[in-house]
């Protein structure tokens, strides 16, 4: 059914309203503050994957990400005055993107402490064996490699060399 | 091989054998370090240009490594400096900042990344100045790591 031409006019002013509010957003060029607010979440997700690291946790996904997110924050930097509604975009996205780092680093900080728990545990423990089989093969290792010798020599006949 | 041979052998053997076991969890007291370069346009250590025109663009690549033990967040400015300019392993320059490139690297990791810088002063012998920086957990700001790097310049103006 064709539309009237009263709710064409309708149509058509709304559709100007929305160009034109669009249009206004996007004139915005991203202010200062938000570009700190970017610096200032990548600047914590750094550390946050930094202390992580030093955990022994495995960073090198959180390393990418944070990567990414510069990337994107040099890039709305640069496109700021040009491309002022992507470089907002961009700002949003690299915030959330150290944010999930932020998030992250507390998992794989807590992963790196048990790898590590663990290798403790596993050298102590090795150290600990190889002390207690040297203390024994000192103390019993006469015994024990002549009680070897008979049981592997038990069946051999001695016969006089004349 | 007598009892006290045997056992002077076993003790050494022991030593030896519990040092390896314990080796992972002994700490290392290894000064950490980070690396900065810049290379040509070929990425070799050559070809620089010497001069350019005004308006014209330098292409270079910078070389990042991290050796800190530690994931490191760079920061590597490039300065337009002269003559006067004074820079040292322990004082950045003070001169305009003209580009800036930041990126996180993983201990024992490098990069290389191109720079393109737009020359629009003149003058002969300018300096282009690179410097690193790194983020400072404690502080959480940027600190001057100490290192730089130049190439100088003439820029003539245009035709």
């Amino acid at each position: 059914m064709p539309l009237r031409p009263r709710w064409t006019g309708v149509l058509a002013l709304t559709a100007i309203v929305w160009l034109i509010t669009l249009g206004c957003g996007a004139a915005q060029a991203a202010t200062n503050a938000e570009f700190s607010t970017t610096t200032n979440a990548i600047g914590s997700a750094f550390v946050a994957a930094h202390n992580a690291g030093q955990d022994g946790g495995n960073v090198s996904e959180l390393v990418a990400t944070l990567n990414v997110a510069l990337n994107l924050l040099q890039r709305a930097q640069a496109e700021n005055a040009t491309n002022p509604a992507q470089a907002a975009a961009d700002l949003q996205n690299a915030t959330s993107m150290a944010a999930g780092v932020t998030a992250a680093s507390a998992s794989a900080a807590q992963a790196g402490n048990a790898a590590r728990q663990v290798t403790v545990e596993t050298s102590i423990g090795g150290a600990s064996a190889i002390v207690i089989a040297a203390v024994l093969i000192y103390l019993l290792g006469d015994r024990i490699f002549r009680r070897l010798w008979i049981f592997v020599y038990r069946n051999f006949v001695v016969r006089p060399s004349g | 091989m007598d009892r006290e041979t045997a056992a002077t052998a076993l003790a050494l053997v022991a030593l030896v054998a519990v040092f390896v076991a314990l080796e992972p969890i002994i700490p290392t007291n290894q000064a950490g370090f980070s690396e900065l370069g810049i290379l040509g346009p070929n990425m070799i250590i050559g070809g620089y240009p010497t001069s350019i025109t005004q308006g014209g663009v330098v292409k270079l690549y910078c070389y990042v490594g991290n050796h800190e033990g530690a994931v490191a967040y760079y920061q590597v400015l490039v300065k337009l400096g002269n003559g006067a300019t004074q820079v040292s392993n322990t004082t950045s320059a003070n001169a305009p900042e003209i580009r800036s490139y930041s990126f996180v690297l993983a201990d024992n990791r490098s990069s290389t990344f191109p720079v393109t810088l737009t020359m629009n002063a003149t003058g002969t012998n300018l300096r282009l100045i690179f410097e690193l920086w790194a983020y400072n957990v404690s502080t959480s700001e940027f600190s001057y790591a100490g290192l730089w790097d130049q190439l100088i310049i003439n820029v003539t103006g245009g035709p």
